[in-house]
């Protein structure tokens, strides 16, 4: 250490001394303002980089597996709700309600492969538990067909297996991968860091000029004038260019929390289905499943209602009227349930009101996705050229600089 | 220069190793059970085990009069309530093969209890289909007449005294007993074999208080077919209640068998809340009847045939 200060006192003594003369001074200058426009542009197209890379993978990883996620909760809840009804049914199962579960258990096995490969942890359970699910719903149908009510035994563990493992599972994915969403979102914020150093940047030019101005009693240097241009204009490309990214995201976020209300309208949908179904299957002894209905209905409206407060359009206004539709058949279902016509009560639960809600929630989740889509494209598009323009403008500021103060030193020699 | 070199790579790679090759971490998958699932053990008895039963004569009723004519009860009855309403409220069961169980063609329930309630029914209204069937889980049975959720319960439900300080129950209508259900081979041949195996029974029996203590461990479910779930998916080594049940168990299953002998005596009786005489009598005179012109032993046939050739209609006991 004591060795080494020596060398560097000399450095001090040296540099200090070339300050206290002009041309000393103005070499320093050039040499500051060369490596502050260099470092400027880096870090400008560091952080529009970020931005960019935030976006690419908003559009091409996040969302489409926060889509990949809900995807899996969707489809188990699904195929968990019309097995229940299948089994309702009586007789042989009627067999677009046998389609429908295996295209949901297709639909599941999918949209887990395209998740596993970004969170297999998660995925685990969903992975390990998912064929044991399938397994005994076939059980159970084999014992139904031949009549034997040990079939119902089946379907019920069957059932409890979704409700215990595999749909917690789906929820901590599909809560994961929407955070991940957000995060990303956060990574697409306005870059202050850099927009600080450019403006720096221009200032230091300013400055530049000015002691130039003073010193030398000439008015412009054209190399630093066409320096600070660059500058400036790189500034003001890069601060408009993040304020469009962030006004896009912001829309994009905006977007993907309406997607989020209807993904989790949709799943309460389906619940709500299923808890219908199974009070029907308990014959007389559903009291939990019909609690679970009523509370599932309420959060359902909630939802609902906050899809329309983001966006007041057709699709949400249809959803709501179908919703209550939906709860005027299960009125009707329960009253004659509950007065002994449990026929009835089995034939009003082919209604097309729960299908009708589904298919309204299905269009707005579509709809609010392609607004993410084109806000996140929007915003990429805007990105695009600024990293090779702020680098350009970099080097002009690093060239305008150097020339229009080797022109000053030139005169001291 | 060249061996210099490859002397130094040699060298480095000597010292670091690579990493240990990944291993895919195992995983155990739990076997799924049936929901609700508990291990019940001796020190918990359950309330509806025989336990320090309060002693009484429990399968004596009460004496039936004369039966009203179908559709005109008397007025102010239990029964003219019921007609009034129109349909008999009957708790039963969708899950015992051949006793109460859902046919799964039709979606009606069916089974010897069944039979009996419609039988009911049909002396009240002169019509066996105005019954609605409300399914009770074993342990639901006494809630449900307590809170008047159902008129009657016609489900295995075996009269004891400690039963009968919380509701009412018809004479005996048909008198099962308590046997073992096990996979074919499997070296039980009967309860005194349980000691150390796992037995199943559902929750609010009393299969539960006869076997908790003879069985190295009991584990209870809500309905029987969860226990025939649990023996065919390996959870469980035997199955212990009436021999009714059973039947319809083993019915269901080829590679399971029941064996040993009875080794209690389950008569059952149709449920009625606490104090409705009235009901009880007029119940009681359904089966008297049904005892007499053979309906009974018709529905016996039709269910119950694959237990042996109908025994004799059990004899009413009444205590007045």
């Amino acid at each position: 250490m004591v060795i080494d200060s020596q060398p560097r006192q000399a450095l001090v003594r040296r540099v200090t001394g070339l300050a206290r003369s002009t041309p000393g001074r103005l070499s320093l200058i050039v040499v500051v303002l060369v490596m502050a426009s260099l470092a400027s542009g880096w870090l400008t197209t560091w952080s529009v980089n970020r931005q960019q890379q935030a976006l690419e993978d908003l559009a091409t990883r996040s969302e489409p597996l926060a889509h990949a996620s809900q995807e899996v909760y969707r489809a188990l809840q699904d195929a968990d709700a019309t097995a229940a009804s299948a089994f309702l049914s009586g007789g042989l199962e009627p067999s677009q309600l046998r389609q429908r579960y295996e295209a949901d258990i297709a639909q599941a096995q999918a949209a887990l492969s395209v998740a596993t490969a970004s969170s297999p942890d998660l995925t685990a359970t969903l992975a390990a538990q998912l064929p044991v699910y399938t397994g005994l719903i076939e059980t159970a149908r084999t014992n139904n067909r031949q009549g034997f009510p040990v079939g119902a035994a089946y379907l019920r563990e069957a059932s409890g297996l979704m409700r215990t493992q595999l749909l917690p599972s789906a929820q901590e994915l599909y809560r994961a991968e929407t955070d991940r969403v957000a995060r990303a979102q956060d990574e697409a914020n306005f870059p202050w860091g850099s927009v600080t150093v450019a403006l720096a940047f221009v200032v230091a030019l300013v400055l530049t000029q000015v002691y130039l101005t003073r010193r030398t009693n000439r008015l412009l240097n054209i190399g630093l004038l066409v320096a600070t241009a660059a500058a400036a204009v790189s500034l003001l490309w890069a601060t408009t260019v993040s304020v469009l990214v962030m006004r896009d995201v912001a829309a994009s976020r905006s977007a993907s929390e309406k997607v989020d209300v209807l993904a989790q309208a949709r799943i309460a949908t389906l619940t709500a289905r299923g808890e219908e179904t199974l009070t029907l299957v308990a014959r007389g002894s559903g009291q939990a499943y019909e609690k679970n209905f009523v509370a599932v209905s309420e959060r359902l409206e909630g939802l609902l209602g906050r899809a329309k407060q983001q966006e007041n359009g057709e699709a949400a206004d249809q959803a709501m009227r179908h919703f209550r539709q939906w709860q005027q058949v299960h009125q009707r279902i329960r009253e004659a349930d509950d007065a002994g016509q449990y026929n009835d009560a089995v034939a009003l639960i082919d209604n097309p009101y729960f299908d009708s809600l589904d298919q309204d929630l299905v269009r707005a989740i579509g709809q609010a996705r392609q607004d993410f889509s084109d806000e996140v494209a929007v915003a990429r598009a805007s990105l695009a050229g600024t990293v090779v323009g702020v680098l350009v403008l970099a080097v002009i500021s690093a060239v305008g600089s150097t020339m229009g103060l080797w022109q000053r030193l030139k005169e001291y020699r | 220069m060249r061996r210099l070199t490859l002397a130094a790579v040699l060298l480095v790679g000597a010292c670091s190793a690579g990493p240990a090759p990944s291993e895919v971490v195992p995983r155990n998958a739990a076997a799924p059970q049936p929901a609700d699932a508990s291990t019940v053990t001796v020190t918990v008895a359950p309330s509806s085990s025989a336990g320090p039963a309060p002693s009484c004569d429990a399968t004596a009723s009460l004496r039936p009069g004369p039966l009203p004519p179908a559709g005109q009860m008397p007025a102010g009855s239990t029964m003219e309530r019921i007609l009034k309403r129109g349909r008999l409220i009957a708790g039963v069961d969708q899950n015992s093969y051949l006793m109460g169980f859902r046919n799964s063609f039709t979606g009606e329930i069916e089974g010897f209890d069944v039979d009996v309630a419609r039988q009911i029914a049909k002396a009240i209204f002169g019509d066996e289909k105005k019954v609605q069937f409300k399914v009770v889980t074993a342990a639901e049975r006494i809630p449900v007449l307590q809170h008047g959720d159902v008129d009657v319960v016609v489900r295995t439900m075996t009269i004891t005294c400690q039963r009968l300080a919380d509701v009412d129950f018809s004479q005996v209508y048909y008198l099962a007993g308590q046997r073992v259900l096990v996979r074919r081979n499997s070296g039980i041949t009967g309860v005194d074999s349980l000691k150390d195996k796992k037995v199943c029974v559902a929750t609010g029996s009393t299969s539960l208080g006869n076997v908790v203590g003879r069985a190295k461990t009991t584990v209870s479910v809500p309905n029987w077919t969860d226990c025939l779930v649990m023996l065919q998916q390996g959870q469980t080594d035997a199955i212990s209640t009436d021999d009714t049940i059973l039947a319809g168990l083993a019915a269901q299953d080829p590679y399971t068998e029941v064996v040993g002998a009875r080794f209690t005596e389950e008569p059952y009786g149709v449920g009625v809340p606490k104090g409705q005489e009235d009901l009880v009598r007029f119940v009681n005179g359904v089966l008297e009847r049904m005892y007499a012109d053979g309906s009974w032993s018709g529905i016996y046939w039709r269910w119950l045939n694959r237990l042996g050739p109908a025994p004799a209609p059990p004899v009413a006991r009444y205590r007045d």
